[in-house]
């Protein structure tokens, strides 16, 4: 049996490690999202570029998942998905749906 | 945040002490002070994103011009489809929403040692960070007789402002029938696609006001970017209207001479009613007087942090870096400024970097409702950044499609504005 007092070291340590994993993952988001700023205003306004805000994170990530799958509907952003990892994917999307939330 | 006992310290495996020896600093630490000089695409992308990172950091950004007009969609303005207004942004909302000091000076000096910018009215500026985003000028004497009195007469339109408005002069009082002639530089120039989409607009404006006229483009090349789609579009919108002369049919021009308004090659002399002269290019002048370009005339960088790979401490994006596979576009310039400014800011906080991701994606007008679009994705390998992923509009694309591209450029036009000025 583990000494209490390592284990309660032990968990300490999850937790700082979760809490910058947490801020380090919301960076990382931050870092994607600047991507697709560059074509899709963040605030929600603009025309002839569809809207990523409102979306929500499932339909964000489908829709990245399904880009990098296939070529077809468009080049660009199949060029985009196809550089990012599914760890990538998943925190853009959780990142820009919660832009809608909050416009700036 | 818990504070740590010697004894838990000394249990702690050194990834987390990393983590938590970083924390505090960041925060104990008086506001880094980061000067970036250039307040055109890449300038002005690294202050905003610099000032709304979530490290403290004080920006300023020192640029000389109260507007910024952009290069791209200038081609529209030259063909009379867009106002020249809509192509000026100011600097208002990087001042009053992400609280940039914006200096409207020109930097005159940069001195590494003490660490300051010089600037034109005699200030001084202290940083612990210095971004340098100048753009690019041209080369001296790369053409005989192309001199700043020649630039009036034979504009080069290569900066956006003033220049353009002098060649929409001059195309809209060229007579019917009239030659307008392009000459196209050397690579790298910014923007390799522009001469080609500035023959097609021209072309496009030439069909309804002056239907005889013709386009003749003199290059340095043989063989240019997508120019199978280019010149399959020449056929289909302007039959017989532009010439394409590469280099080994012209031997290269060599001189101009600006009171016949004429281009001089190896082997012929080519007047014409309108002369469009692109000069050879190399980075932005300050560049050159800092000591930040090699012999080729551009900035070579770490292709992760933009920092020079000759004044530590000093960073650049854009054209006038030497970017490998990244062609010199105003996306390229937006997408390097955001690694940049990502990296310089998790380098000030000490804290983790995660790979950047660096794009150019293209829309080209090849006629008002048909333009093409291509996508590059890079990465740094070996010290180059490097093309991984590659897509570009094919001829045989519908017209459809070609039609929701240019409709689409327009969004990209007012999204990524808003993303550079706010
Ligand atoms: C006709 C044409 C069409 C184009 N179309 C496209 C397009 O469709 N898509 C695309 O992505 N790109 C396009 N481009 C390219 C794009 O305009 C450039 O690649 C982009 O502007 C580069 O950004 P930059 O920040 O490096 O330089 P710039 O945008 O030129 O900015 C440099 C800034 O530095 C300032 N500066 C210079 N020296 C000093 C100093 N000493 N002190 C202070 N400030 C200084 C200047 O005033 C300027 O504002 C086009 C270019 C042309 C010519």
């Amino acid at each position: 049996m583990r000494p209490v007092a390592r284990s309660a070291i032990a968990t300490g340590l999850v937790l700082l490690v979760s809490q910058s994993g947490a801020t380090a993952e919301a960076d990382q988001g931050a870092q994607l999202a600047a991507t697709c700023a560059s074509c899709h205003r963040l605030d929600g306004g603009g025309t002839g570029i569809p809207s990523i805000i409102g979306l929500g994170e499932e339909r964000l990530t489908n829709a990245l998942l399904a880009y990098r799958a296939s070529e077809s509907s468009n080049h660009i952003m199949h060029a985009i998905a196809l550089s990012l990892s599914d760890e990538e994917i998943a925190s853009v999307a959780r990142y820009v749906a919660k832009q809608g939330s909050n416009p700036r | 945040m818990k504070s740590w006992t010697r004894r838990e310290f000394g249990r702690l495996t050194g990834a987390a002490l990393l983590t938590a020896l970083n924390q505090p600093k960041a925060r104990g630490q008086a506001k880094a002070r980061v000067v970036v000089v250039g307040g055109g695409i890449g300038g002005a992308t690294v202050a905003k994103y610099l000032a709304s990172s979530a490290t403290a950091v004080d920006v300023t950004l020192v640029e000389p011009r109260q507007s910024y007009t952009t290069c791209f969609f200038s081609n529209l303005y030259l063909a009379g489809l867009r106002p020249f207004e809509s192509l000026g942004h100011g600097y208002e909302a990087l001042a009053r929403q992400y609280g940039i000091t914006v200096i409207h000076e020109s930097a005159a000096a940069i001195h590494p040692a003490a660490k300051t910018v010089a600037l034109n009215n005699g200030s001084k500026l202290s940083y612990d960070r210095l971004v340098v985003a100048p753009g690019i000028t041209f080369r001296d004497r790369a053409l005989e007789g192309y001199d700043d009195a020649a630039m009036e007469i034979m504009p080069h339109a290569w900066n956006a402002g003033p220049q353009s408005k002098l060649l929409r002069r001059q195309l809209e009082s060229m007579e019917d029938g009239g030659l307008f002639l392009i000459v196209v530089p050397p690579d790298p120039f910014r923007c390799p696609p522009a001469p080609y989409e500035r023959a097609s607009l021209v072309a496009s404006y030439c069909q309804h006001s002056k239907p005889k006229a013709k386009i003749l483009i003199l290059d340095a090349k043989d063989k240019f970017n997508a120019q199978d789609v280019f010149q399959d579009a020449w056929n289909r919108h302007y039959p017989g209207m532009i010439e394409w002369l590469p280099a080994q049919f012209t031997g290269g021009v060599t001189a101009v001479d600006p009171k016949t308004r004429s281009v001089i090659t190896a082997g012929a002399t080519f007047k014409a009613a309108v002369t469009n002269v692109v000069p050879a290019q190399m980075a932005g002048r300050l560049a050159q007087q800092a000591g930040l370009t090699d012999q080729s005339g551009w900035c070579p960088v770490d292709p992760v942090t933009f920092e020079s790979a000759l004044q530590p401490g000093i960073h650049l994006v854009g054209d006038a870096i030497i970017g490998g596979d990244m062609p010199k576009s105003a996306f390229c310039a937006n997408s390097q400024a955001k690694a940049c400014a990502f990296a310089i800011a998790a380098d000030l906080a000490g804290s983790a970097r995660f790979p950047a991701h660096l794009f150019n994606t293209c829309y080209t007008y090849l006629a008002p409702d048909d333009a093409f679009s291509n996508a590059i994705s890079f990465k740094p390998v070996d010290g180059k950044l490097k093309s991984v992923i590659s897509f570009v509009s094919k001829v045989e694309e519908s017209s459809e499609v070609r039609r929701q591209a240019a409709r689409a450029a327009e969004g990209w036009y007012d999204a990524f504005t808003h993303d550079v000025f706010g």
